[in-house]
């Protein structure tokens, strides 16, 4: 640890002691509303851990908050206070795991359909539990537990979850689901398993939100569903972590200190326009601002840029000299009647560049989706290095060694150059983190020409330079095999030049190219090999010169009469 | 037997006006591409309108369709262009209008919901109108169930006409196949987009008057449904009204089968598994559209 973190590590600690002391001097109403600030605290950062960097909004908080107390409400006098509280953390995580394996696969509209209404279901299901089994609606809670205990637990919880935040953020695991908010196709192409990593930090929101709800159990004697499950708390949640801003991890304390404060003064003289009012609350912060107090303080003092790493300029790409790196056997896509890829066949052998060309709309991009795992051929074999990868998932295709880029470029745009080249060394098959990553990330920009802009963000880079960083992005990934997808296309012909001598440098150093593409010229000059396609199928196959001399190639591009 | 009819024959009806909320709800997310959560709401409050058309004024409530429908329209109309075009304008790609337009209509919710539980309180409303009982092969149904039923019809009959005869319904359509090309044709997306949400709130409110003649109703009870009309319209894949239509007749018939041979209290549960069985089988929806 450096000398400078410790004066933080001071002022943090000074802080924490003071807040723990609290209790001792406060009043009974001063105690409750620090607990009040402390539970929102501790749902709106976990609410933040996982809806900040994914944008998944997750309207569910009360759903596992109630779920926490009920499990304090049913086996609370059974079990010691610790085995009570594993005990809810157990029943959260389970039901986390249950939504987010239905709902996380997919796209992010579905999850938040789904937790918009996951409260409501599961107060209908106690409801019909305790009404139908137990025979009463409401359940007594007598546990000798004081508001200072209340509060220390609580306090405790907003310190762990600060860390824990912390920590995430620090990872690969953060990273990844940055990478997953601005674009989850990227992400999967880079190695991330998305699902995996959306579940996972939904699974440790949850626990947090379980928690509080177990911990705040035994401040009401008396529960029902209707109390347990107040869908104004997921409401209320999602408003303090909006208004501070979600993306940081202070952000939402930021949004919890005054709206506790406010919400307390119109409950107390407005109790029956409270929902009114918290309403335009909310649509107010929606609309003024939309990135949190957070997101306002950096657009008006930003933060002095970084200054960029060192480039240390050593790259090379691993190659085994052996049989077919890829074969491509039979291979077929139909979308309904149209068959875009039609029983395709070809190998690619180690160190060569191959150019895939054809008309418009002959399937070369289908044919690139199914190689790199976007797609799932409707029947064929595909073998990378003799493994079949026909039909696995993009994210495990991305660690054996294949990487892409995209015909439209895709960068990951409010991330720095440095953290897109970042985000390709940190999931591949043997990771790079830290200090190193960000060596290596250098020396990869540097390599593409990006070396003086890696603190930039994507978005402000231009055309090429994006997909400069683009390309670094996917050699990041140490692949063997480098899918190009129109990478050329659109350039000036000053960077045209740049590029072919960049491609060529790349297959200097050993790596292996496919290339979609329509610059004529620079498949002439790079590749050793084309393979044309025509309307899904191939049509011809060998050294440039010849196949466009094809009178077949020759129809398919310019029709029959020219033939 | 009977029952089996029994069942089937009130799942239809409730049923239809699921396929009917959800249509306008399909038209809202569609085209406009809102996510409007606060969509049940504007069922909620047409409930209470038809409520007052026919306890303060003795009228039929079908008769409060005359103005509660351009009532309706005009209503949803302003809140686009008020409340959503400012989103519209500052989001930069879809997902984050979708973002946006999730978090304010979540807010519109509330404050909705809250105006409602000051003006009505929390107790369930209803109204006996029409309440004869019909005799249809053996089963009694009430004649304003059986009514309901069939102005949804009419009226989903109408918006289909209108979607596939009229110039503007093709502007709509053309919008929700691909605003940008539709943009080139010279559609002013803008308004092809107000005025789909607009009509989509027509709909839920001509929802809410058929639904208050024969279900008990309160200030709450908009958010539920809001959640079946969204699983719906997921179900039978976004901007497919045919899709609407099955799903939302599968639905009406699940829920009264669960209702009648397990518990009324468990219909939430069967509308969340139907959306999880059919997000596992056919992520696309029924009818195979992708949903983005």
């Amino acid at each position: 640890m450096s000398l400078r973190c410790v004066p933080w590590l001071v002022l943090g600690g000074v802080i924490l002691a003071l807040l723990a002391a609290f209790p001792l001097a406060a009043s009974g109403y001063h105690l409750a509303l620090g607990i009040s600030v402390l539970y929102y605290t501790v749902l709106a950062t976990a609410w933040a851990l996982f809806s900040g960097p994914t944008r998944y909004i997750s309207l569910a908080t009360v759903a596992f908050f109630g779920i926490g107390a009920y499990t304090v409400a049913v086996v609370g006098e059974m079990l010691p206070w610790p085995l009570v509280l594993l005990t809810a953390a157990g029943v959260g995580t389970v039901i986390a795991l249950i939504v987010g394996l239905s709902t996380l696969r997919l796209s992010g509209i579905y999850f938040v359909i789904f937790s918009f209404g996951l409260a409501e279901l599961i107060r209908q299901l106690v409801t019909w539990y305790e009404v139908n089994i137990h025979k009463s609606v409401g359940r007594y809670i007598f546990l000798p537990i004081t508001q200072e205990q209340i509060y220390w637990q609580l306090l405790a919880l907003a310190v762990l979850v600060l860390l824990t935040g912390w920590l995430i953020g620090r990872s690969r695991l953060g990273l990844a689901l940055r990478v997953i908010g601005e674009d989850e196709t990227v992400a999967r192409h880079v190695g991330i398993d998305t699902t995996w990593a959306k579940l996972a930090l939904f699974a440790i929101s949850a626990v947090f939100m379980t928690l509080t709800g177990a911990v705040m159990a035994p401040r009401w004697t008396y529960i029902d569903p209707s109390i347990a499950f107040n869908p104004m708390v997921s409401f209320q949640v999602v408003i303090m972590a909006l208004l501070g801003g979600a993306g940081a991890l202070f952000g939402p304390l930021l949004g919890v200190l005054p709206l506790v404060f406010l919400f307390e003064i119109l409950s107390a003289n407005f109790p029956n326009y409270f929902s009114i009012l918290l309403g335009v609350v909310f649509i107010f912060v929606v609309y003024v601002l939309p990135h949190g107090v957070v997101g306002f303080l950096q657009k008006h003092w930003p933060k002095a840029k970084l200054a960029p790493f060192n480039a240390t300029p050593a790259f090379v790409a691993s190659a085994e000299p052996r049989g077919a790196l890829l074969d491509v056997d039979a291979v077929s896509r139909n979308f309904g009647g149209l068959v875009a890829v039609d029983n395709m066949s070809f190998t690619i052998q180690p160190g060569e560049i191959v150019g895939l060309i054809g008309p418009n709309g002959s399937g070369k991009t289908t044919m690139l989706n199914l190689i790199s795992g976007a797609l799932v051929p409707s029947a064929g074999n595909i073998r990378f290095r003799g493994r079949d990868i026909a039909g696995k998932s993009p994210h495990t295709i991305a660690r054996l060694g294949i990487a892409r880029t995209f015909q439209l470029v895709r960068v990951l745009s409010s991330m720095t150059a440095s953290e897109n080249v970042i985000a390709g060394l940190a999931y591949r098959a043997t990771p790079l983190w830290g200090a190193e990553a960000a060596r290596h990330a250098a020396a990869l920009l540097g390599k593409v020409g990006l070396a003086d802009k890696a603190h930039l963000p994507a978005d402000q880079l231009t055309y090429i330079d994006q997909k400069r960083l683009e390309l670094a992005r996917a050699l990041a990934l140490e692949p063997e095999l480098l899918l190009l997808d129109e990478w050329l296309a659109g350039l000036n012909p000053t960077e045209l030049g740049e590029g072919i001598a960049l491609i060529q440098s790349l297959r200097d150093s050993g790596l292996t190219i496919i290339m979609v593409e329509h610059v004529m010229d620079a498949i002439r000059s790079l590749c050793g090999r084309c393979v044309v396609m025509n309307v899904g199928k191939k049509i011809a196959d060998g050294p440039p010169a010849t196949v466009l001399a094809d009178p077949e190639v020759i129809r398919a591009y310019l029709g029959d009469s020219d033939a | 037997m009977a029952l089996l009819f029994d069942i089937l024959l009130s799942g239809l009806i409730l049923g239809g006006m699921y396929a009917l909320i959800a249509i306008g709800l399909t038209l809202q997310y569609g085209v406009a591409r809102i996510m409007n959560l606060s969509y049940g709401e504007f069922l909620i409050v047409a409930a209470f309108s038809a409520f007052f058309v026919y306890s303060g004024l003795a009228m039929s409530p079908l008769l409060g369709l005359i103005v509660i429908l351009p009532l309706a329209f005009a209503v949803n109309w302003l809140v686009y262009q008020i409340l959503l075009t400012p989103l519209v304008r500052r989001a930069k790609n879809r997902d984050m209008l979708e973002v946006d337009s999730i978090l304010a209509t979540f807010g519109l919710l509330f404050v909705v919901q809250g105006i409602l539980l000051v003006m009505f309180g929390g107790q369930y409303y209803s109204y006996s109108y029409l309440s004869v009982p019909v005799d249809i092969f053996g089963s009694v149904v009430a004649w304003n169930r059986l009514l309901a039923l069939l102005v949804a019809l009419a009226i989903g009959f109408v918006v289909y006409l209108l979607l596939t005869r009229t110039r503007q319904g093709t502007a709509i359509r053309a919008v929700a196949v691909n605003p940008v090309s539709a943009e080139l044709c010279g559609i002013n997306i803008g308004k092809a987009a107000a005025f789909a949400f607009a009509l989509g709130g027509a709909i839920v409110a001509s929802g809410g008057v058929l639904i208050s003649m024969f279900l008990t109703f309160n200030a709450a009870m908009g958010v539920v449904f809001t959640m079946k009309a969204l699983i719906v319209v997921i179900m039978g894949g976004v901007g497919n009204i045919m899709g609407a239509l099955v799903a939302g007749l599968l639905l009406g018939i699940a829920e009264t089968a669960v209702a009648r041979l397990v518990d009324p209290g468990l219909t939430l549960a069967v509308t969340f598994a139907l959306f999880i069985i059919v997000l596992l089988v056919r992520p696309t929806g029924l009818f195979g559209r992708p949903a983005r």
